[in-house]
């Protein structure tokens, strides 16, 4: 079905209030991005626009219904879709956090230079890609009992700190300190923990990564400084979630969701946007499975940091001094969270899916060191093209509940993907422009081709242009290690 | 489209599955197959092990949700490729349905070369079961990939 926008701002549209929209959609987009989405709810089965649209008719949905400039179709909620619900009368949905709970990126400053990395290149790609699990069907180096996953899921980051994964001090410059509260292990079922047995500490397949990247470019003097970036400096990026565990709560819950949106009488305008009352015992339960889940994400990226920590101190001759961590973002999350709105101060719980907390500068879940300049954005770019980092405005702060991008955004499909390349030709093309893959599959490596995103320059430069994040460094990758 | 089959359809993100035959468990096989097909490249492969699962749902739409979902974290959780599915009871009425399958598969560490794709769940975007014009019927929806 069409979708009406207007553009209301340089790179902002909306859709307008109609049927049973309860807000208008907020679409973050230059004019070039906007006649390829419009294009593509015209002509595909499957359409962001009409995703936004399906979102703002949700219970209790605050202020709009958004999306960042990465939109591009997801399920239910869109890729880059932003939803904050009043917790007395909002609801909670699946489609809004996904199956890989907090999924995020981990980035970490590491004092080797650039020239050393180029000079051992093989030798970095090739231990990394052995000494971190990826791919499918991978196990970690854990072995847990039932016992020891539900510490995982209430301890979060700490559990792996306590393994020997990370130092200390990684845990400031994570979301949340690496631990949410109101985690319920009991929420979460023996089929989820059973699968994630032997998964934590692993990277997972897909769009999952570890890259080694240098930094480009540095936009913002001050706030690079806070975060300890220097150009030509080196900054290893890991991106995973919470494994099989996410995907079992997300699948555990459909079937709970499904029932508690007939149970309530929530109006559902198209299947996967089932949900249940914030408040109800079904909506509770629910958001105490996703914080289990957001804490298995936080502790297994903390178990994969240790083990890049490991592997680069051994190679590079470091101590954990030289290699501290920038910052750790989720980017599929539900958190309750304070904004000032129209209506005043509010709790509120924010949906983000494909999207990134940005919060702004003075906020106290910035970590101390970076308070003064904002948090840090890690937006995941291709194999091929730039990664950017990114702090969040005020100006975030009230009109996208403090959040941003999360990628450059898929532009083509999987299986566009696979017609227009073939995984030999994009990993040789990397290798000629000095970027080095370590993959397992080939065809992942096809499906992930830079040429399938969109131009991550010209996604960040909306954000930047509507003033809700700002550029701060660009990221070069030199190695990309993929499951 | 012929007697039976699957395909898969373009999502940007995620994946489109749909498969269809002269029965509902006929096309749930066929979805089966299309996802197991995103998953291991399965051409000549013969299932070394037949693994038994019964399932039920509250409609005919539920049920394929919840068999593509547990064949999932069946796979996860026996660490096995599944490349052939034969529904051997699909019935049931009203809020009431059921299934059993026999589900053919080889260890992944015997054929982790032929693996291809994880998916993560298969969500009700897009899900549908149901007759088409010609009387066949067709079953789908949109899995994470």
């Amino acid at each position: 079905m069409k979708v009406e926008v207007e553009k209301i701002g340089e790179f902002l549209w909306e859709i307008p209030r109609s049927g049973r929209m309860l807000v208008p959609g907020r679409i973050y987009a230059d004019d070039d991005s906007m006649s390829f989405l419009l294009k593509e709810s015209a002509t595909k089965q499957w359409d962001a626009l009409a995703q936004v649209r399906n979102v703002a008719c949700l219970p209790g949905i605050v202020g709009a219904s958004m999306a960042m400039a990465d939109i591009h179709p997801g399920y239910g909620f869109p890729i880059g879709g932003v939803g904050a619900f009043d917790p007395g009368e909002g609801v909670v949905s699946i489609a809004g956090v996904g199956f890989d709970i907090n999924c995020g990126v981990r980035s970490m400053v590491v004092d080797v230079t650039k020239e050393r990395i180029e000079l051992n290149r093989e030798r970095v790609a090739e231990e990394l890609f052995n000494s971190v699990p990826a791919g499918i069907g991978s196990t970690g180096t854990f072995r847990l009992s039932v016992r020891e996953i539900d510490r995982v899921l209430v301890e979060g980051a700490s559990f792996a700190l306590e393994r020997g994964y990370g130092v200390e001090e990684d845990l400031e410059y994570v979301e949340e300190g690496g631990t949410v509260a109101g985690a319920d292990p009991s929420a979460v079922s023996p089929r989820a923990k059973e699968r994630q047995l032997k998964q934590v500490g692993t990277l997972g397949s897909g769009n999952h990564y570890l890259e080694v990247q240098y930094v480009e470019e540095i936009f913002d003097e001050e706030a690079a400084s806070a975060f300890g970036l220097l150009p030509g400096g080196i900054v290893v990026s890991i991106h995973t979630g919470s494994r099989a565990l996410g995907h079992q709560i997300g699948t555990d819950y459909q079937r709970v969701m499904r029932e508690a949106s007939a149970k309530y009488g929530i109006p559902v305008t198209e299947s996967e946007l089932m949900a249940a009352p914030i408040n109800s015992p079904e909506g509770k339960r629910y958001i105490a499975a996703v914080r289990a889940g957001i804490n298995c994400a936080f502790a297994n990226r903390q178990a994969i940091s240790g083990l890049v920590r490991d592997t680069l101190k051994r190679l590079f001759h470091l101590d954990d001094r030289q290699i501290r961590t920038l910052y750790e973002v989720g980017h599929n999350n539900l958190k309750l969270e304070t904004h000032d709105t129209a209506q005043g101060r509010r709790n509120l719980l924010v949906h983000r899916k494909g999207a990134t907390r940005a919060f702004a500068a003075g906020r106290e879940e910035v970590p101390l060191r970076y308070r003064e300049v904002g948090q840090p954005v890690l937006v995941g770019g291709t194999m091929g093209t730039s990664s950017f980092i990114l702090v969040g405005t005020e100006l975030g702060m009230s009109e996208t509940f403090g959040s941003a991008v999360h990628g450059a955004g898929r532009m083509k499909s999987r299986k566009q993907a696979l017609r227009e390349y073939r995984g030999e030709d994009v990993i040789r093309n990397l290798a000629e422009s000095g970027i080095i893959v370590r993959t397992r599959s080939r065809k992942g490596a096809a499906e992930e081709a830079p040429g399938a995103y969109k131009d991550v320059e010209r996604v960040v430069a909306i954000m930047e242009g509507a003033g809700v994040s700002r550029r701060v460094a660009r990221l070069r990758p030199m190695i990309c290690v993929k499951g | 489209m012929t007697g039976r089959g699957h395909e898969t359809l373009e999502h940007t993100a995620d994946m489109g599955l749909r498969g269809w035959g002269g029965s509902p468990a006929e096309a749930f096989e066929e979805t089966a197959l299309a996802m197991f097909e995103l998953m291991v490249d399965r051409h000549g492969m013969a299932a070394e092990i037949d693994h038994r699962l019964s399932i039920g749902g509250r409609d005919l739409t539920g049920l394929l949700i919840e068999f593509l979902n547990e064949l999932l974290s069946f796979a996860d959780i026996e660490d096995t490729a599944f490349v052939s599915v034969r529904i051997e009871r699909l019935e049931g009425g009203g809020e009431d349905w059921e299934l059993d399958a026999v589900i053919g598969g080889i260890p992944r560490g015997k054929c982790r070369k032929r693996l291809l794709s994880e998916v993560k769940a298969a969500t009700w975007y897009g899900a549908s079961v149901g007759r088409d014009s010609d009387g066949r019927w067709v079953a789908g929806c949109v899995v994470d990939l």
